[in-house]
């Protein structure tokens, strides 16, 4: 029988173990616990979430006839710009950085992260440079120039107010945050892995988020490079982007998508990895093909950096520059498209429990599917020339994050609200929360398609009542509504069920990962005592199966009903 | 040995800002084919000088290497020593550079002059802020090497400021030595 | 004031004006290569739906059934049909890419000189006929069957050329010519729409081309290649006077008088156009007067200045603009 071993921690005193719980705020503030710092960036990412939430709305409201004056332009030019970056930078960042650091130490048998406080710093830095980007609503107007910011639309003599400074600071700042983070990341999994617990075996979330990270360290320098550069025109009177005065268009264009790509890979990486989890943990299944799961996402995060020109296609770069992108993005097809039919291989056999974390991952997999041909529509250059920059590609951007990663997301959310929470949601709220989610979801953006096809630009504030025009925008809008009212719901559980929800026990799902070996739910502030020594990337489901567990599993059954 | 996690960290941050230099490096270069960059200007930098500059960082990296022998042969009397050596050459090297900005700068060569002077001051001022950063860090592990700090964090920074070194290599190459056999 | 989009009566007829509804040899390459794409991802769809929603009926946890789903955890032959089918898939498409792409657009540096220049400006669009004086805004006349190649330039931020039945779309990018090669093959009314973010005034960006019979386009380069006609009255002539002393002249140019501006529309043949403000407004005497009179009320964001014209003076101008034909 395995002995068992004591659990690696940081080499400095474990940090937080003398902050008082009783203390409030102070407690939050003064947080270096990677579970209360993950509860952080997840409450953070949340109020964001209602913030862009909303401007998405009013933006739906404007276009919901045609010739409508309920935004002045250049106020809807502010909205649609903060919507975007808004959901990217401080809500899907924040997101997969709280599940990360609050379940990566305790999936592979972690107290800690190895740097607390680095984690912290990270989690400030989003924070604050949210609160930078907003900031610019009070100083004279917020970033207008799409959050892609195309120059020289984003120089002084186009965009004069003080927008989009706070646009390049704020992401710089919460950009320096989470290159922070992933470094903690990489090094946690690194170095406080159980012993026993291989690389080549860790659980598939951890697995992403690893090398996810990777790819964030790879990316987001890029960016970084390309606001100092906006920042030193917009400061110093560069002419980096200043085509008036000898600079270039396309040098930052080169420089945001070579970011700018990855980071879609950035936000759905982790939200492969809850799903994997969650395939499992409800199909009652091991993954299937692991090896070819792991294996794809280092084939995506490699791959990610040979695309980025795919959003350049229209800038006249040559066919054998379109060639060559258009080739490297229909490469990522396969590795993307040998994920989702693992996962359905993962459910064939099963049996199935659809709770409302397994209902999200279901419908993943069919609205990810369409956001991934479209996305291969736009690999194929002769039709990107047709429909990038038209209501086709924001339907396709929108299945991959909200269809993709927020679905990931918030199949994750119900499957770790037990652990992060201690309590149970009612499934039959949760059920209604996914239907009028999904139904609002697909109303809203599959119509857009259409509206591509038939010759709407995306980013404009009005259009002219042609033909079906109106009609389907109408519908997309009473979509989006319907998703409005989910969004309400979805806090409402989470405020309702998060405080007072029926006890969940330590392991309510009967899961397969070590978060769930905690002595209780939320765990103790030192995570784990100690643990047998763990294998492979079923670790708890070994152990109970061998009765190591200590007795958890019984007490786990009593709660079940 | 297992390496410690601050090995692996600053490897990391190795890692993440190589790319960064990249970014940078690879604007520069995209700036002088793409803008062009104007011959009196280019003629104005002062390749010998800059040259001098370059040797003297370069050996900062050797002198920090012997610090780091020092240390771990137990030997605190060549740690402090070596590590006075490193920051005065980096300092030297900082020098070289304020009076490099000071010549062109003398010359009207302007961040907001040319889209020359743009490329050249933010390609070299990141680096230099680099090298600035690196001297406070090895300021304080100087200082504490003379409290008496047994577990130097040394080692630690040893890798970041070799980095920068090399960084500046590609730097010196890109910005002194291609204009010379280019004709951008 | 209404603002409204008139349209020629064909457009009301059309169903979509669509990339399914192409009206070019270069739209219809595409439109092919997209037929053959949506029919294979409709395929891939269905097959995802098919088997998500068939093993969740048939795998979904009986009532009271606790036991695990069978330990099965890979299989090989299915993992390399997994990425067999979709490389061959995908190289077949790359292949009709390739040649699709290059027969659209065959060069990005064409050695012929171009047959129109379109210069993208926030908001509107010009278009220059070389060899033929003509200059003309946001209405651009073209000619069918004949081989066009357009050249693309922008004057100030990043626009894009789009007008979906004429096929692939094109940015006009500062500092840089772009090209694209154009052949119509029906005569018409074709809509579109600057594609890419340019600022306040992105949504009116629109495009109207009129596609011509060689014949009828050589009518309408003739008549537009001529002088301004002189003014017809005397408060057209009051107008004109108006024109070349308050500061108009300085932007707009009238081809015949000494209005030589290039910073916005050509004025020459103005009345002869359709709509203004690339169809926000259909041409006539009240429009025009209202946009000389409050143009940031009807376009905010242009680059058109707030003047102020006395009543009679606007009336005046907008009388001389109107015969401008």
């Amino acid at each position: 029988m395995g002995a068992t071993i004591k659990i690696p921690e940081p080499a400095s005193p474990f940090p937080g173990l003398g902050v008082e719980t009783e203390q409030g705020l102070l407690q939050w503030i003064c947080a270096v616990d990677h579970k209360l710092i993950g509860i952080m960036y997840l409450v953070m990412s949340l109020l964001f979430f209602v913030i862009g939430g909303a401007l998405a709305l009013l933006i739906r409201v404007q276009l919901a006839v045609p010739l409508n004056h309920f935004l002045p332009p250049e106020t809807f030019n502010q909205f649609f710009t903060m919507h975007g970056t808004t959901m990217i930078f401080f809500v899907a960042m924040p997101a997969i950085f709280g599940f990360s650091v609050y379940f990566v130490p305790l999936m592979i048998g972690a107290n800690e992260m190895a740097f607390p406080r680095l984690n912290a710093f990270g989690f400030w830095m989003t924070l604050f440079g949210g609160l930078l980007l907003y900031f610019s609503f009070l100083a004279g107007g917020a970033p207008d120039a799409g959050w892609f910011n195309y120059a020289p639309l984003n120089e002084k003599n186009y965009s004069f107010h003080k927008g989009i400074d706070y646009f390049s600071m704020g992401l710089l700042i919460s950009g320096i945050g989470s290159v922070a983070t992933s470094i903690n990341i990489i090094v946690t999994v690194l170095h406080y892995r159980i012993p026993g617990m291989k690389l080549n075996q860790l659980p598939l979330f951890v697995w992403m988020v690893f090398v996810n990270s990777f790819l964030l360290l790879a990316a987001f320098p890029s960016l970084n490079a390309a606001l100092a550069l906006l920042l030193l025109d917009r400061e110093l009177n560069a002419h980096f982007f200043n085509t008036a005065a000898g600079g270039s268009a396309l040098l930052w264009q080169h420089l945001f998508w070579i970011f700018g790509h990855p980071e879609v890979y950035i936000v759905i990486l982790p939200a492969f990895g809850m799903l994997s989890e969650v395939f499992q943990v409800f199909s009652r299944k091991p993954i299937f093909g692991y090896a070819f799961v792991a294996a794809s996402s280092v084939a995506i995060a490699l791959l990610a950096f040979g695309v980025w020109a795919h959003h350049m296609f229209a800038v006249g770069m040559g066919n054998v520059a379109n060639s060559f992108f258009s080739a490297a993005s229909m490469l990522i097809g396969i590795p993307t498209g040998v994920k989702i039919f693992n996962w359905l291989g993962t459910i064939h056999g099963g049996k199935i429990r659809f709770t409302t974390s397994m209902m999200f991952a279901i419908a993943f997999l069919i609205e990810f599917t369409i956001g991934g041909v479209t996305g291969i529509a736009f690999a194929i250059f002769p039709i990107d020339w047709q429909l990038t920059d038209t209501y086709y590609v924001v339907a396709h951007l929108h299945y991959v994050f909200i269809g993709g990663t927020i679905s990931g997301l918030l199949a994750g959310l119900f499957y770790w609200f037990p652990k992060i929470t201690g309590r149970l949601i009612d499934e039959r709220a949760g059920k209604w929360f996914f239907w009028l989610f999904t139904i609002g979801f697909n109303f809203t953006f599959f119509v857009q398609h259409i509206l591509g096809m038939i010759g709407l630009p995306r980013r404009v504030y009005t259009y002219p009542n042609l033909p079906w025009y109106g009609t389907l925008n109408f519908v997309s809008t009473a979509g989006a509504m319907l998703m409005g009212v989910s969004g309400l719901v979805l806090v409402y559980i989470i405020w309702r069920y998060g405080r007072s929800g029926k006890p969940a026990g330590t392991d309510p799902w009967n899961a397969y990962t070590l978060e769930w070996a905690t002595r209780t739910s939320p765990p103790p502030l030192k995570n784990f005592e100690e643990l047998p020594a763990a294998r492979g990337y079923r670790a708890w489901w070994e152990m109970k199966q061998s009765g190591l567990d200590g007795g958890a599993a019984v007490s786990q059954k009593e709660i079940e009903p | 040995m297992r390496r410690s996690e601050n090995t692996s960290m600053i490897h990391l941050v190795i890692y993440t800002e190589a790319f960064f230099f990249l970014c940078l490096i690879m604007s520069f270069i995209y700036m002088a084919y793409n803008a062009g960059f104007a011959p009196r200007e280019l003629s104005r930098l002062d390749i010998r000088s800059a040259g001098v500059y370059t040797v003297v960082l370069i050996a900062s990296s050797f002198t920090l290497h012997f610090a780091e022998m020092g240390y771990s042969r137990g030997k605190p009397a060549a740690l402090k020593a070596w590590l006075i050596v490193t920051i005065v050459l980096g300092a030297v090297f900082l020098a070289g550079q304020g009076t490099e900005y000071g010549r062109l700068i003398g010359d009207n060569i302007t961040m907001n002059g040319s889209v020359f002077g743009a490329s050249f001051y933010t390609l070299t001022g990141f680096h230099g802020l680099h090298v600035v950063i690196g001297l406070i860090i090895l300021l304080i592990v100087l200082i504490l090497a003379f409290l008496g700090d047994s577990r130097s964090a040394i080692r630690t920074i040893a890798p970041y400021w070799h980095f920068v070194d090399v960084v500046w290599l590609f730097v010196f190459t890109v910005v002194y030595v291609l204009p010379q056999f280019s004709s951008i | 004031m209404s603002i409204c989009f008139p349209l020629p009566q064909p457009f009301h007829i059309v169903l979509l004006q669509a990339v399914e509804d192409p009206a070019s040899i270069q739209a219809e390459r595409i439109n092919h290569l997209f037929n053959h794409f949506n029919i294979v991802a409709a395929l891939v769809l269905l097959l995802v739906i098919v088997l998500a929603a068939w093993f969740s009926i048939r795998y979904r946890r009986r009532h009271g059934d606790n036991s695990e789903g069978s330990p099965k955890s890979g299989n090989r032959t299915v993992e390399i049909m997994m990425i067999g089918v979709p490389t061959l898939v995908l190289a077949w498409f790359f292949y009709e890419a390739f040649t699709v792409g290059n027969a659209v657009m065959p060069s990005s540096n064409p050695t012929r000189p171009p047959d129109i220049v379109i210069t993208g400006h926030q908001f509107w669009w010009e278009a220059d006929y070389p060899g033929s004086h003509v200059v003309a805004a946001n209405v651009v006349h073209l000619p069918v069957g004949k081989e066009l190649l357009m050249e693309l330039r922008s004057a100030d931020v990043v626009h894009d050329w789009w007008v979906p039945q004429l096929g692939n779309k094109m940015d006009l990018v500062p500092g840089k010519k772009n090209y694209l090669w154009l052949t119509i093959n029906k005569p018409g009314d074709y809509i579109g729409a600057c594609s890419e973010f340019c600022g306040e005034q992105h949504a009116w960006m629109r495009i109207h081309v009129v596609a011509q019979s060689p014949e009828d386009f050589s009518r309408w380069l003739d008549s537009n290649a001529v002088d301004a006609s002189p003014p017809k009255d005397d408060l057209a002539r009051a107008g004109e006077m108006l024109f070349q002393t308050r500061s108009c002249a300085n932007c707009h140019r009238v081809a015949g008088t000494p209005a030589a501006g290039v910073a916005g529309p050509d004025l020459t043949h103005v009345g002869s156009r359709p709509t203004l403000l690339t169809g926000m407004l259909s041409t006539n005497e009240r429009n025009l007067a209202d946009w000389i009179d409050h143009p940031q009320e009807i376009k905010h964001g242009a680059y058109m200045p707030e003047f102020l014209f006395a009543k009679d003076s606007v009336l005046a101008l907008a009388h001389y603009l109107e015969q401008l034909k």
